[in-house]
């Protein structure tokens, strides 16, 4: 009880209502969620929409007028272009998640169904991508792999041809994105567990068998919710395809769209209109991923008590852990390795050798101390706050859209997936017309709080998807029980279901934290004036040249944002005493 | 985890009140380099005690978000990196129009009633001489077969001062030369700092095109790299200041253009290896009388801007 009371700061009226009226209290509790779902996911993902799609259709809007509606619109539609790039993005989006899948899959088996040694230590390895700013660790492998970069100064080759390729491009993106599916994936199988495929094996199937038509399939809910996850990452990724993509001439819809709105005159609705477009691409990955998963039982958490059973690896136990350094040496070593190379490198031109070595890119980030140290502060505290507001409303939001049968439902879930696929500036273009109007008596605009809306409009996602997959496995006869005790819905959600998702909700506020705290491209935009966050002071120093700056800056926020998450974890175990996070 | 509802509560609570929009501030908006910036609105509070807000970015992102915020705008002075939006902006009726006191030292071609120059930058090669290739001294150089794969060119699409160069060279000599680079296997690389970065390293030899001042300041720590102004001409760009008519505090933003063009103001903009704006500031670098500058007429090149960009982007696209 103590572990989860006070989950959601909004409890207060909900718990004051079913106290009055415990008759009513069952009702109270789903009208309840369903108001703070419906109106969260309103002022954080709605109203920036519909700025959008209102500048999509009137081009004077950001003037405040209504003039020549659908002006725009013909225009950026019959743009020739338009298909090669939207054909682009989505080729982009499934090679990421194919290759994301590749690493991510197999590593999730592993550790979702047995003893890994290690298996914390890897966790916090894997998370350590994420905690890469998408843009620092391309600048990362293309000053690795590109001619006289590291690699070459270290082993005498390089790799340039494959980085700069549609491959080379999805392998770095891959490496940024295959986390989601580890971490989704490797959770549902332990909660789906050895106990299906062992009544398959006592039935007669072979190992293979049992995990092919038993385990997988059941898992199936993690998959296709980390699958749809990375497509919607990769189709709105900037950073890596306008650095690597540009050189291979694979032009994609977000590069398109910044263009649109970097370039004097700015075209707001065309970007508008192209976001939309992007929209309508993640919004149909989002309905195979429905009618995937519709239309079958994934309830593997049923009432019956069940132990953990992991399985020993056996004689794979080395292979496996070669397989899992690997994958850490390239997706958290390397890049690593190229950032803390670049930052304590006096010079560029000066590359791997030991005078050329120094400790000043350091020292003035801790000369430069208030700026340095307020972005900082600002970075991680809209983290934090971003993991716990997007968190909540996640998971009261997967709720209602998974456990009630409340109408609107189908709108809700539309409306988490919206921004899945909407590029970070589009998010900040709808932000700024929406909440700069000279009427709004008081507005976020041009306060720190302008930031928290964007990071948890285009993070939403994240905890929602990850909560949805981990309540479609809960059996209703949990809730049945509770209820037939005399339990309202509310002390059913925070009691039963919430304990029971906080593994995967826990899991996508670590994401969501890493994210929040870096985040660049909205944040340049929407940053209130004077205000620096991490990711924008990394931008200014690379922006003037000084790479070594820049990069000593992302290396302090990596540790930092690293340790920040398993800090807050300790406290909380310490506090709670609860041993199922994570 | 009441704590954690507490600690949320805190720490939006704490965001709420680190924001600051005071009205009797003003507000700028400046493309880079942010260092250039910072050092002006320090020296600005110190002399009159009034504070500024800056919003630094691109010149782009800088119109995004004066666009956005059209409807209800907060900017007071804006500092540009292309001329052109001082030209647009005029034209839009947007600009209220000075002429500072101390502009009498700047050259009529770097002010027009409505705004004047913070400095100003110029186009070069620049060449990495670990490279192991010869010195370029002209444009056409970097066609030549010693740099075969080895030169980057910033996109005239997300530059300014690039698409004024590529204007200019082609309207001197056509296409050639750009159907040359790109049978030599030069490639467009990004915004200038992006082009850059590879030549520092080695994977490049030359920027066609590089935006002098950041080249200058890698001079002056120690990188090594050589920015060369090729004699047959090159194109500057001049960085308009302008106070917008929907300013409150337009005297105190016209103080602040006083500043900028003081000779406090101006040496801290030599200081990032700008040129000066104005002709009396002694600066250690070449200065326009040292240049030879390609004449461009900006209306007609500003008019066909589209078709200069498609027919750049078919080339480099083939």
């Amino acid at each position: 009880m103590q572990a989860m009371t006070g989950a959601s700061t909004s409890a207060g009226p909900v718990e004051a209502r079913s106290a009055t009226g415990k008759s009513r209290s069952g009702e109270g509790g789903h009208s309840a969620a369903l108001w703070i779902a419906a109106t969260g996911l309103l002022l954080v993902v709605g109203v920036p929409f519909t700025f959008i799609v209102l500048q999509a259709i009137f081009p004077e809007l950001g003037r405040g007028s209504l003039a020549a509606p659908f002006s725009s619109l013909g225009k950026t539609l019959f743009d020739p272009l338009l298909p090669r790039m939207a054909l682009n993005t989505v080729g982009l989006g499934v090679a990421v998640a194919v290759v994301s899948a590749l690493i991510g899959v197999p590593l999730a088996v592993f550790r979702g169904l047995f003893k890994v040694p290690g298996a914390k230590i890897w966790d916090a390895l894997m998370l350590v991508p994420f905690m890469i700013p998408p843009y620092i660790a391309t600048l990362g492998w293309i000053m690795t792999l590109q001619p006289n970069g590291y690699l070459q100064q270290l082993a005498g080759f390089n790799l340039a041809p494959f980085l700069f390729s549609l491959s080379g491009m999805a392998f770095v993106m891959a490496l940024n994105c295959f986390p989601v599916i580890y971490f989704g994936v490797s959770r549902t199988l332990e909660a789906v567990g050895g106990r299906y495929s062992d009544v398959g094996r006592v039935f007669g199937a072979s190992p293979w068998r049992a995990f092919y038509r038993i385990t997988l399939p059941l898992s199936a809910p993690g998959l296709a919710a980390s699958l749809l996850l990375v497509f919607a990452m990769a189709i709105e990724e900037y950073g890596t395809p306008a650095a690597l993509g540009r050189h291979a001439g694979f032009e994609v819809l977000v590069t398109q769209i910044e263009l649109r709105v970097s370039d004097w005159p700015i075209d707001l609705p065309g970007a508008s209109i192209m976001a939309l477009t992007l929209v309508l691409l993640s919004f149909g990955a989002f309905l195979v991923q429905r009618r995937v998963l519709s239309a079958r039982n994934f309830q593997t958490t049923g009432g019956k008590p069940q132990a953990i059973n992991k399985r020993p690896l056996g004689p794979l136990k080395v292979p496996v852990l070669m397989f899992f350094a690997l994958v850490a040496f390239l997706a958290a070593g390397a890049p690593l390795f190229a950032i803390l190379a670049t930052a304590l490198s006096r010079t560029i031109s000066g590359g791997l050798v030991l005078d050329n070595l120094t400790l000043a890119n350091f020292i003035s980030i801790y000369d430069d101390g208030a700026g340095a140290l307020k972005a900082l502060t600002l970075s991680l505290s809209l983290g934090v706050a971003t993991a716990i507001v997007a968190g909540l409303l996640g998971a009261i939001a997967a709720y209602v859209a998974v456990k009630t049968r409340s109408r609107g439902r189908f709108l809700l879930d539309v409306l988490t997936i919206i921004p899945n696929a909407l590029p970070g500036i589009v998010v900040a273009i709808g932000l700024v017309l929406a909440w700069n109007q000279p009427w709004l008596p008081v507005s976020p605009y041009n306060t720190s709080l302008i930031l928290l809306l964007a990071y948890c409009c285009i993070l939403l996602p994240q905890p929602v998807r990850y909560t949805t997959a981990a309540l479609h496995q809960i059996g209703d006869n949990l809730e049945a029980a509770a209820r037939v005790f005399g339990a309202s819905r509310m002390v059913v959600f925070r009691r039963i279901l919430l304990p029971l998702i906080a593994p995967s909700l826990v899991a996508s506020m670590l994401l969501v934290f890493a994210v929040a705290a870096r985040e660049l491209v909205a944040s340049l935009l929407v940053a209130p004036v004077g205000t620096h966050t991490v990711a924008s002071f990394i931008w200014r120093q690379f922006e003037q040249g000084s790479i070594g700056l820049g990069m000593a800056m992302a290396f302090v926020t990596i540790v930092l944002t690293t340790l920040v998450p398993f800090a807050i974890l300790m406290l909380l175990r310490r506090v709670g005493g609860n041993d199922a996070i994570l | 985890m009441m704590r954690v509802s507490l600690f949320a509560a805190a720490a939006v609570f704490g965001l709420a009140l680190s924001s600051s929009t005071a009205m009797a501030d003003i507000t700028v908006y400046t493309a880079g380099p942010a260092s250039l910036i910072d050092d002006l609105a320090a020296g600005f509070t110190a002399k009159t005690g009034v504070k500024v807000n800056v919003f630094q970015a691109t010149t782009g992102k800088v119109m995004a978000r004066i666009e956005a915020e059209a409807a209800n705008p907060v900017v007071d002075v804006l500092i540009s990196a292309s001329w052109d939006t001082a030209t647009d902006f005029a034209k839009r009726g947007w600009l209220v129009p000075y002429t500072s006191p101390n502009a009498v030292n700047v050259p009529d071609f770097l002010k027009t009633d409505t705004a004047v120059a913070q400095g100003v930058s110029a186009l070069a090669i620049a060449w990495n001489p670990k490279s192991g290739t010869p010195k370029p001294a002209d444009w056409s150089d970097l066609a030549k077969p010693e740099y075969k794969d080895l030169v980057n060119i910033p996109d005239p699409a997300q530059s300014g001062s690039a698409f004024e160069l590529t204007a200019a060279l082609e309207a001197r000599s056509g296409w050639k030369l750009f159907d040359d680079l790109k049978a030599n296997g030069a490639i467009v690389a990004g915004a200038n700092a992006e082009a850059l970065n590879p030549v520092l390293q080695g994977a490049k030899a030359a920027v066609f095109g590089a935006v002098d001042y950041i080249s200058l300041a890698g001079m002056k720590k120690g990188e090594s790299i050589d920015v060369i102004f090729p004699a047959s001409g090159t194109v500057i760009a001049p960085r308009p200041m302008m106070i917008l008519n929907w300013s409150k505090q337009q005297d105190d933003a016209k103080h602040f253009v006083d500043y900028v063009l003081s000779d406090e103001g101006q040496a801290k903009v030599a200081a990032t290896a700008l040129m000066p704006a104005r002709t009396d500031v002694k600066t250690d670098r070449p200065l326009i009388g040292d240049l030879n500058i390609l004449k461009i007429d900006t209306e007609a090149v500003y008019s066909k801007r589209e078709e200069t960009l498609a027919k750049f982007a078919a080339i480099f696209a083939k």
